[in-house]
């Protein structure tokens, strides 16, 4: 099994997958319980382990994952918040809903004696998302940055000041993608303006909505990033993550990556195991396993986003095409990074503004 | 079973009927059991949602119609009304395409009709997520059609049409072109030849015989076909994030916002159930507009 699908590329095993989503949806249909004795029953983004490692992991422990899928932290949240979560035994948010999920009681306080956590890189440990990592565990990690062609953009980015003020050029405007995520869109004038994304107060986010209502003319588009827009130039200048970016430049090398200041995110995507979870001890084994160094470094090369291993960067293999940029490129301070926490008062907000500059976009 | 004359059940007949009508009402019983689970109970929890007040991820039930005084002001109501502007345009353009193409169709004999035919509904057996993703390829800068407007000096230099309107209207009419086809055409074929023929005679010219007999006679069809496409566009989150950039905010991507991204279910619920009263608006305007068919027909 591991053979066959070593043969094949991501995109023909993604082609491949086709099919899942009706798998997915009969699968719903089934009690969970009837899934769950003996087995593992994993919540995740949608193709987030290598199917070499899933085999190898099955090899081991004589149990296949059965893994479901979700695309958005609000559907993992709305899931595990109902009845439709029961039986799913890791799952895997991202480090802005650890909060939200551990306040709702969805997930397990994890027993640290069953965890090794001595080979994760400690910078990624106790975060403010999670102190003590009481209910987390970091799985990889990505940054908010900026992919864009020189050329057109007329000079370097150095901070979304500059991102904005790019934008807004003729040759610029009209080829300009922006995210669907609100916390992103809003997190750059907010730092702009020197605010603090997870302190600023409700006006303070709604006083960026004039500068990016004014800004959404030049935006082509909000939806996923897509290399091959900025490789034909129908995108010239793109919020993106450093692993999306590296995609972009394997296909057009002049393309540039920054992470601007003064300040951009760094989100962890982090296993958990949820609160009703009924094979805990086949998570701790699955986890174990997944957190050992020499899958790190596999999950990292198949991903393209680095897993959280100490020194993982010199451990990937010498024909990983611009490395470097899995770890976010030279010169990222990561000092300046922060994390996006879900706070209940103000995520409304944070919609709404987006939901007002996704709309001037259209208009 | 037509056949069998109405007589007591205590004859064999009669029992036979008694047991089919046992098979028939099981039959009816199941679909309607579905619909009772998958529709009716769900929505029941919709509309006493949207009278309650949201905390994050939670609902406490009350009645209170501030849920549905936020979904009807400022940007929401704005939202509400572009929703409804879309799906009509979407659903008229999508019957401008659909009726002559089911005319052409039905005016086709034997072989060649069920061919095109055929041909009209099989990409409707395809993913609907392929059939618009196609489109992203189709439409791309340097792609299929940039090319063809290029060399047949239509249109010089590049495409930029993907991530606009114009996208996402070709994208809606094309995704929802077989379900509007196919109600047409077979009011089409059932139209009989003879009124044709009639009002020919009667000296009306193709086009007056078209206009006061044909059209008119086709409005059941026009109805379904507007209700088979109007209704999932008021809905549709999928063609505008695909192909127009997810500029503009439908409500359907407005309630998913709702549900997932603030975790505000009873605002979303509320939203939800202005969607469905639009929908039942859109519903008894067309039973309107084909009231006294049967009179026509027979």
């Amino acid at each position: 099994m591991s053979k066959a699908f070593g043969s094949l590329s991501r995109r023909s095993l993604l082609t491949m997958m086709g099919a899942a989503p009706a798998a997915v949806a009969i699968s719903q249909l089934l009690p969970a319980k009837a899934l769950a004795a003996g087995a593992l029953n994993i919540y995740s983004w949608p193709d987030y382990f290598s199917n070499d490692d899933l085999a190898a992991y099955a090899k081991k422990s004589g149990v296949t994952p059965n893994i479901a899928t979700y695309n958005d932290n609000g559907a993992l949240f709305s899931k595990l918040n109902s009845p439709a979560g029961a039986g799913f035994d890791i799952v895997i948010p991202s480090s802005g809903w650890i909060k939200q999920l551990a306040d709702k009681n969805l997930l397990l306080e994890l027993d640290h004696a069953k965890i090794d956590f001595s080979a994760l890189d400690q910078s990624l440990l106790n975060r403010d998302y999670d102190p003590g990592n009481k209910y987390s565990i970091p799985k990889d990690w990505g940054l908010l940055g900026v992919v864009y062609d020189p050329d057109a953009v007329g000079g370097e980015i150095k901070t979304w000041q500059d991102f904005f003020d790019a934008g807004a050029k003729p040759n610029v405007s009209g080829k300009v993608r922006l995210t669907k995520d609100a916390g992103e869109t809003v997190g750059p004038a907010l730092w702009i303006a020197g605010k603090d994304w997870n302190t600023a107060s409700a006006d303070d986010i709604r006083g960026t909505k004039d500068f990016l209502k004014g800004f959404a003319r030049h935006v082509k588009t909000f939806s996923g990033f897509d290399p091959a827009a900025m490789a034909n130039g129908s995108i010239v200048l793109a919020q993106a993550n450093q692993a999306a970016a590296r995609g972009a430049i394997q296909q057009n090398p002049k393309l540039k990556w920054v992470v601007p200041g003064p300040h951009s995110e760094i989100w962890v995507d982090s296993y958990s195991i949820a609160a009703q979870a009924e094979n805990v001890d086949q998570a701790y084994d699955f986890l174990n396993f997944f957190l050992s160094p020499d899958i790190q470094v596999k999950e990292t090369e198949y991903l393209g986003y680095p897993a959280a291993i100490a020194g993982l960067q010199g451990k990937l293999s010498a024909d990983t095409k611009n490395a470097d940029l899995i770890f976010g490129g030279p010169g990222v301070d990561f000092s300046t990074l922060t994390s996006f926490i879900v706070n209940p008062d103000t995520i409304d907000v944070y919609q709404e503004v987006q939901n007002e500059v996704q709309a001037a976009a259209g208009a | 079973m037509a056949k069998i004359s109405p007589t007591s059940t205590a004859s064999p007949a009669g029992r036979h009927r008694a047991a089919g009508r046992a098979l028939d009402h099981l039959f009816a019983a199941l679909p309607a059991l579905w619909l009772l689970g998958v529709f009716i109970i769900p929505l029941g929890f919709t509309v006493v949602f949207s009278f309650g007040r949201s905390s994050f991820g939670g609902i406490k039930l009350d009645f209170t119609l501030d849920n549905y005084a936020q979904a009807l002001s400022g940007f929401y109501l704005d939202s509400f009304l572009r929703t409804i502007q879309f799906a009509l345009s979407g659903c008229i353009l999508c019957l401008l395409v659909a009726y002559p193409a089911a005319l052409f169709i039905a005016r086709q004999q034997g072989a060649r009709r069920t061919a095109l035919l055929v041909l009209v509904l099989v990409p409707y057996f395809t993913s609907f997520l392929i059939r618009v993703m196609s489109w992203q390829i189709l439409l791309a800068r340097g792609g299929p059609i940039e090319w063809l407007l290029n060399v047949t000096h239509l249109m010089p230099g590049p495409l930029d049409v993907l991530d606009t309107q114009t996208a996402v209207f070709i994208g809606l009419v094309y995704a929802y072109l077989p379900i509007a086809v196919v109600p047409i055409y077979i009011v089409l074929i059932r139209i009989p030849a003879g009124l044709i023929e009639a009002s020919r005679d009667l000296g009306a010219s193709a086009w007056q015989s078209f206009w006061h007999v044909t059209l008119p006679m086709s409005r059941p069809g026009l109805a379904t076909a507007a209700l088979l496409t109007g209704v999932p566009m008021l809905g549709e989150l999928v063609i505008p994030a695909l192909l127009g950039g997810d500029k503009g905010v439908l409500m359907g991507m407005a309630i998913s916002q709702q549900y997932l991204a603030t975790q505000k279910y009873a605002l979303g619920s509320a939203m939800a159930v202005l969607v469905l009263l639009a929908v039942a608006v859109m519903v008894a305007v067309l039973v309107r507009l084909t009231r006294g068919f049967e009179e026509v027909s027979a």
